[in-house]
């Protein structure tokens, strides 16, 4: 080990959503005296509004810091911030890889959770020392026993002499620091060896292009070096390389056991993408580091400019967007219905949501969004094979040999007293039940197969619904699998909107089809004659509901010369038929399309 | 201005001032709040209060008429409610008195107040006739004295045709009568009698309102707990054809969504509304529409009568906002308002005050609903048809 090694920790903060990672994070880097607090942004890491408000992080923010332990010693904490979901699982193993050990948080009224889990198997993977806390032991609710007794049962463990901590109050941030000098390892390479530095995030700078972090495992890189992608061989000069303070810093060279970021001009963050190594151009390595794979799109979606809205802009805005994130994915479409707008792949639902919630906010669009489909695989009867994630581009059923399916395995957590009501919406989801397991006395998983197109519906709102917020969800892509699918079909006015269409199990087509006709009833408003609703399956209708004609909207009477209140009233009447799509003859708000996938409690 | 146009009627001492005005003044005083009611109006107000708002109207038309009186005359005055009626009759004759000292009233304006059966005396019918008052509207909503007590009404029908005929007595040659349809519970029966009893009385003009829950009402909260049923679209509509029907048969002119008259006692302030004419509104929660300018008043008792004791001169003390119509908003307002006739808007009148023809300005929304047989042309007038007044919004949205 390099001397200056045994003084760096480089570690990552593992916990389930809301359990105060966060505010973990801002606690650590107030105590270690980097940031004064008046400059402290409220959780420190978490620097997209957006994030902020779902209390998520998506984009990694690394920040290094240094802390002056009781030893006399100073040492350097390079704090690496991890994506907070199950959508980000890779990005969260690689950031991971960059680590020697994880702090494991855990919310002392919740105990341990289905993704804290799935982030602690992770860094197991990656051989990292855990270093477990209880947090929120300020809350009255508190149960710091039971939290370590399942952090022991559950991930084995040991948490004994866990620090029990406030993150919020700043109880006990002092002794965690200690613990972090003591138990997590320094971090080993040769700075003099070949030059592996592997990716743990990409964004693109305006000024700078792309910007990576990187922890340097071997080796060492400056400005000027060529460097070389490990898996494009693509070649680039370095222009920058530095530390995050938590504002980059330029520094002279990074180097074995170091974390920090690098600037080639590179121009797309899908040309260095997560979890590639960097190495030097005239003297590479022989191997990368291990674990790279290309994130692949697992839901897809429509998304259409609004009425009134451009289609430039709507490209525009996704060009940016996928210029940051390697694993969105967008081509051009054309919907009868909606027109000219574009396919989008995500990693899940939860990034499909975070990317059309950012299309609306940032860059002020006004879209529709289509329902979510899974990729099937479509066997024709000559032998080819489809893949198919636009309903409308099934091929027809006498063309068609068999589909297939996305099946993933669904690890979800729950308390005790949900398990009926959490099978029961399994079962009617097509889950098969592979195992069941009391983790303690009070906390179950159940480990699922499940299609993956049921699991993008509603289930995770559904599951959210029966538990109270406490159930949790996990899961990973196993196999393809044959069913009997069909597609279902809407008709307004007679006229099939194709933008409504959806592949389904042929069990659910007729309780999707009378949900779907009942949901668009409620929503779609009076026209001037009566508008029926049909759900149907080639040419059978299976589900059928009818909006009556309006007679009447008429003001009686302005009072008293009130010009303003009768306008203000059209005004509103007006922004409500903006939001309106022409379907033909028929007008359809916008949220018809979001509103037909909602998860209903009642049902 | 179509003031501007309008010849002027003016016969005063003073050197005619070039454009004319209607005046509105507000009396937010009644006896209780009907059920149905969102307009700005409280009950049990005591009299010192009354007298108070009063001396408060006295000022503000003096504080106007030091601006406008040279310019403008005044051809219209509306003294509406609430419920003008209910106070005491020297209060509204002061404020004749001072709408004369403060601007210049035209011999043959027509000045209406509006009134409640049940307030209406003698002695009050002749102090209004003798301050120059010569139209008078009542209240009479409905004879169906099960219909009157549903709607809160403090009036039962044989309380509206004495009053009715008191006016007649007292020399009123002008009178209104507000109906009002699609009263929850109410029978298509009802409405006829109601209509065929009124028609016999052979008043000058009739105002026929569909009853809407508004906000804020007693109807509101009973129909939001489900206590209370709205009449259906259906009848709602064939009530008012009906009355449509039956108007036009007495020998009514139909000549704006709500309102009939014998021919030539259209009512004269109404039509400055649907005609972007000047008016100023005086009183609590007043609104204007005076040189292209809209404004409304303080809608807070409390506040207006403390308005105008330290009399500030750039900005009036009794308005709470005012806006500056922009091109569109006057064509779109013009639109909106104008619709509201039965005859429609003049399509060269419309050129003419904006420099643009409609049909260039809105091809394709006209197009589109004259197809829907919504509106039509005729004397080069665009008008809705009869289909079309029945959902008149869904046409004028497109206008705003």
């Amino acid at each position: 080990m390099n001397s200056y090694q045994q003084f760096i920790r480089n570690f990552c903060i593992i916990a389930h959503i809301d359990h105060g990672k966060s505010t973990l994070a801002d606690r650590i880097i107030e105590n270690t005296g980097l940031v004064s607090e008046r400059d402290m942004k409220e959780q420190f890491l978490d620097n997209m509004e957006l994030e902020r408000e779902r209390g998520i992080t998506i984009k990694l923010q690394t920040t290094r810091l240094v802390y002056k332990a009781k030893n006399g010693q100073e040492y350097i904490f390079n704090l690496i911030d991890t994506p907070g979901h199950v959508d980000f699982t890779y990005e969260v193993s690689r950031s991971l890889a960059a680590c020697e050990g994880a702090v494991l948080v855990v919310d002392a009224t919740q105990g341990v959770e289905a993704q804290t889990l799935a982030n602690v198997y992770l860094a197991l993977e990656e051989d990292l020392e855990i270093l477990p806390v209880i947090n929120k032991i300020d809350l009255a609710s508190a149960r710091p026993d039971d939290a370590k007794r399942e952090i022991e049962e559950i991930i084995g463990i040991d948490a004994h002499d866990a620090p029990l901590i406030s993150a919020k109050e700043g109880i006990g941030i002092e002794e965690l620091l200690e613990a972090i000098v003591e138990k997590i390892p320094a971090p080993k390479g040769d700075s003099d060896g070949k030059l592996k530095a592997l990716i743990f995030d990409s964004y693109y700078d305006n000024y700078r292009g792309v910007v990576s972090y990187i922890r340097i495992f071997d080796g060492r890189v400056k400005r000027g070096d060529i460097i070389r992608l490990m898996s494009t061989k693509k070649r680039y000069e370095v222009t920058e390389v530095g530390i995050y303070a938590p504002f980059p810093v330029p520094v002279e060279e990074l180097k074995a056991g170091e974390v920090g970021y690098i600037c080639a001009s590179i121009k797309q963050v899908a040309d260095a993408r997560v979890g590639d190594t960097i190495t030097l151009d005239n003297d590479p390595a022989e191997e990368p580091l291990p674990g790279y794979k290309k994130v692949q799109p697992m839901v897809y979606c429509g998304i259409f400019p609004a009425e009134g809205e451009k289609y430039e802009s709507v490209r525009e805005a996704l060009e940016k967007l996928q210029v940051n994130d390697a694993a969105f994915h967008f081509e051009p479409e054309t919907s009868t219905a909606l027109g000219f707008g574009f396919r989008c792949g995500f990693l899940g639902l939860l990034h499909m949501e975070i990317i059309v919630e950012r299309l609306e906010r940032e860059f002020d669009l006004a879209i529709v969004t289509t329902a979510p489909s899974v990729i099937y695989k479509v066997v024709l009867n000559d032998g080819r094979e489809e893949m198919i994630q636009n309903p409308s581009n099934l091929p027809s059923p006498v063309e068609i040999h068999h589909i297939e399916e996305p099946i993933v395995k669904a690890d979800i957590m729950i308390p005790k007293e949900y398990v009926g009501s959490i099978m029961e919406i399994c079962q009617e989801r097509r889950g098969r039940l592979i195992h069941m397991e009391y983790i303690t006395e009070t906390r179950v998983a159940l480990h699922y197969e499940m299609p993956l197109n049921e699991v993008i519906y509603d289930f995770f709102d559904a599951l959210k619904s029966k538990t109270r917020g406490y159930g949790s969800l996990d899961y990973e892509f196993l196999r393809y699998e044959k069913s009997s699918l069909v597609k279902l079909d809407i008709l307004l006015n007679r006229e099939l909107v194709d933008a409504f269409s959806m592949i389904v199990h042929e069990s659910k087509a007729y309780a999707r089809g009378r949900f779907v006709c009942e949901k668009l009833k409620e929503i779609i408003p009076r026209h001037q004659f009566e508008v029926p609703i049909q759900a149907a399956i080639g040419q059978k209708v299976i589900a059928r509901e009818t909006v009556k004609a309006y007679r009447k909207d008429v003001t009686a009477k302005c009072y008293g010369g009130d010009i303003s209140r009768k306008k203000k009233l059209l005004e509103k009447q007006k922004e409500g038929k903006k939001r309106m799509r022409q379907f033909g003859t028929v007008e359809v708000p916008q949220e018809a399309f979001t509103a037909v996938l909602k998860y209903d409690d009642n049902k | 201005m179509a003031g501007e146009r309008r010849p002027s009627a003016h016969t005063g001492k003073n050197k005619a001032p070039g454009k004319s005005l209607g005046l509105y003044i507000h009396i937010p005083f009644c006896m209780r709040k009907c059920n149905y009611c969102d307009f700005l109006s409280f009950g049990g107000i005591p009299e010192e209060v009354r007298e108070a708002y009063f001396r408060t109207l006295i000022r503000e038309l003096g504080y106007y008429g030091r601006l406008y009186r040279k310019d403008y005359y005044v051809d219209s005055i509306f003294i509406g409610g609430g419920t003008p009626s209910l106070v005491e009759d020297g209060l509204i004759g002061g404020l004749m008195q001072a709408v004369r000292d403060s601007f210049t009233v035209s011999d043959n304006a027509e000045i209406s107040i509006e009134s409640n059966p049940k307030t209406l005396t003698k002695r009050k019918l002749k102090t209004y006739l003798d301050s120059g008052i010569n139209r008078l509207s009542i209240g009479a909503q409905s004879l169906d004295d099960e219909l009157l007590d549903r709607l809160g009404r403090a009036h039962s029908a044989e309380d509206f045709l004495a009053a009715y005929f008191l006016a007649r007595e007292s020399g009123f040659q002008n009178i209104n009568i507000d109906l009002i349809f699609a009263i929850p519970g109410q029978s298509m029966e009802s409405w006829r009698h109601t209509l065929e009893r009124v028609l016999g009385l052979a008043p000058e003009h009739i105002s026929f309102y569909s009853l809407q829950i508004e906000e804020g009402t007693v109807f509101y909260d009973l129909f939001r707990e489900g206590r209370l049923q709205a009449a259906d679209d259906e009848l709602d509509r064939n009530m008012y054809h009906t009355a449509v029907k039956m108007l036009e048969e007495n020998g009514f002119l139909h000549y704006e969504i709500s309102n009939a008259a014998k021919p030539g006692r259209q009512c004269r302030h109404n039509l400055k509304y649907w005609s972007m004419e000047d008016y100023l509104g005086l009183g609590l929660g007043a609104h204007s529409f005076l040189g292209g300018t809209r404004f409304g008043n303080v809608t807070d008792l409390n506040e207006y009568m403390q308005a105008g004791n330290g009399d500030s001169a750039e900005r009036s003390p009794f308005t709470a906002w005012n806006y500056q119509n922009t091109a569109n908003d006057n064509i779109s307002e013009y639109l909106i308002t104008g619709m509201r006739k039965i005859g429609g808007i003049d399509l060269a009148d419309f050129e003419e005050r904006f420099g643009v023809a409609l049909e260039s300005l809105h091809a394709e929304t006209l197009e589109r609903y004259r197809k829907q047989g919504l509106i039509e042309v005729r004397d080069n007038c665009l008008r809705f048809t009869k289909k079309g007044i029945d959902i008149s919004n869904r046409v004028l949205v497109d206008f705003v």
